[in-house]
């Protein structure tokens, strides 16, 4: 039995909040959601303290807890569509409100850049939650938060031949959609939004120059799919969705795409 | 669960009567029951890794109804139903003409015997016989996709 003190364990979670923050944003897309779960998870981890034997590491008991959490919370909401960002552009276009204050944000705030890195995770973001639940979920705990299938198995109470089930079959069809979708990485692709907004955003920029800073852009002729994807990923992961240069202008698109998909999905039951 | 072994490995055979046809495969699978049946379960994922199905629409669940559309005979679309349902050991799908049972057999040693077997015939079997095509292409295809994506997530890192 492990004997953590309630100052040492709000320490370590310190540590581990970030992290924690942007897993659950990435599965929720809402903020105050976000907030809520990790805070519930803080006080349920500091109740159930003693219970924590060290059988797996904190950072892996955390995620366990924040994950059932995230897990009640989205049990009676449907998932999202792959073409998520087209109907949120749709939608953006006839609402003269929503650009207004992305230009208020972006003029005025320290985390107002747009930055085509930042908008490729907030895609993956989007179009990751037109997964099933437990794909989207294994899909971030080992491709995002560097989790191993036996503790993506641990936090998910699932065996390691369905974790592998839940990754392969997510990452396959994150690839495919991705290599349909992404005019970065498929000429033919449907959605120019990096590419559409870093005009309206930073309409000094010359737009070749700046794909050419991102490898997943450069290796687009040459890379097959699955190494996109993995590029694709390294961007992912170097992108804190809440501190990051781009952090208020993306979570104002998170909240509109959020709003878009409830109205469309009220309308459309699958 | 019975598993004819008398069928090769991977090669469909076909037994036909005056009133039935009955056509079978039997295939290893290196990976887990569970798997497997993940796979054959998830209607919604089927056109990915099975060629022979354009959809399947429904939830495959006992008692469920669910719609096929099989690359065999794109302009029809089957109205089935979830006859039998015993997680990772036997599902069976049918309708009036016939039904299809698969099959799992886990031998402990990481490899999972799949086997599919499917019966059509009746009274008037004779009188439109003909114009049912040849499943054998077909189970083929479903075993050989079914063994290659089981295999490939059992693989995964």
């Amino acid at each position: 039995m492990l004997n953590m003190t309630p100052e040492q364990f709000t320490t370590e979670f310190e540590e581990i909040r970030r992290q924690l923050k942007s897993y659950i944003l990435r599965i929720t897309a809402s903020i105050a959601d976000t907030e809520d779960i990790v805070q519930d998870t803080y006080i349920k981890a500091l109740e159930k303290l003693e219970t924590f034997r060290g059988d797996s590491t904190l950072k892996t008991w955390l995620f366990t807890i924040a994950s059932n959490h995230a897990k009640d919370n989205l049990r009676a909401k449907k998932r999202w569509v792959e073409n998520v960002t087209d109907l949120s552009r749709e939608a953006a276009l006839s609402d003269p409100t929503f650009f207004q204050e992305s230009m208020r944000i972006r003029m005025t705030s320290p985390q107002g850049q747009f930055e085509i890195k930042e908008h490729i995770a907030f895609c993956f973001t989007c179009i990751g939650k037109s997964l099933p639940l437990e794909q989207q979920i294994c899909l971030l705990l080992k491709e995002i938060y560097d989790f191993k299938v036996r503790e993506i198995a641990v936090i998910l109470e699932l065996t390691e031949p369905m974790v592998k089930y839940h990754l392969h079959t997510g990452r396959t069809t994150m690839v495919s959609i991705f290599d349909g979708r992404c005019a970065l990485i498929n000429k033919q692709g449907v959605c120019d939004q990096c590419s559409e907004l870093n005009g309206i955003f930073n309409p000094k920029q010359k737009i070749q120059e700046e794909l050419v800073k991102i490898e997943m852009a450069r290796e687009a002729g040459n890379a097959d799919k699955e190494r996109l994807f993995d590029l694709r990923m390294e961007v992912v992961r170097g992108i804190d969705p809440f501190e990051s240069n781009a952090a208020e202008l993306q979570l104002h698109h998170l909240e509109h795409n959020s709003k878009v998909m409830e109205k469309y999905l009220e309308k459309n039951p699958m | 669960m019975t598993i004819n072994h008398a069928i090769p490995n991977g090669k469909a055979v076909t037994i036909r009567t005056t009133f039935s046809r009955e056509t079978s495969i039997r295939i290893d699978i290196k990976s887990t029951p569970a798997v497997v049946w993940a796979l054959l379960t998830n209607a919604p994922d089927y056109p990915r890794w099975n060629p022979s199905v354009i959809f399947i629409e429904g939830i495959i669940a006992p008692g469920e109804k669910i719609k096929l559309k099989s690359a065999l005979d794109p302009k029809r679309t089957f109205k089935l139903r979830v006859q039998e349902f015993e997680p990772q050991q036997k599902l069976v799908w049918g309708d009036g003409q016939g039904s299809r049972t698969y099959t799992l057999s886990d031998n402990k040693k990481g490899i999972t015997t799949f086997s599919m077997v499917e019966k059509i015939g009746g009274f008037m079997f004779p009188l439109y016989a003909k114009y049912i095509p040849p499943f054998d292409a077909s189970f083929e295809q479903f075993a050989s996709g079914l063994k290659k994506e089981a295999e490939a997530i059992i693989n995964t890192k």
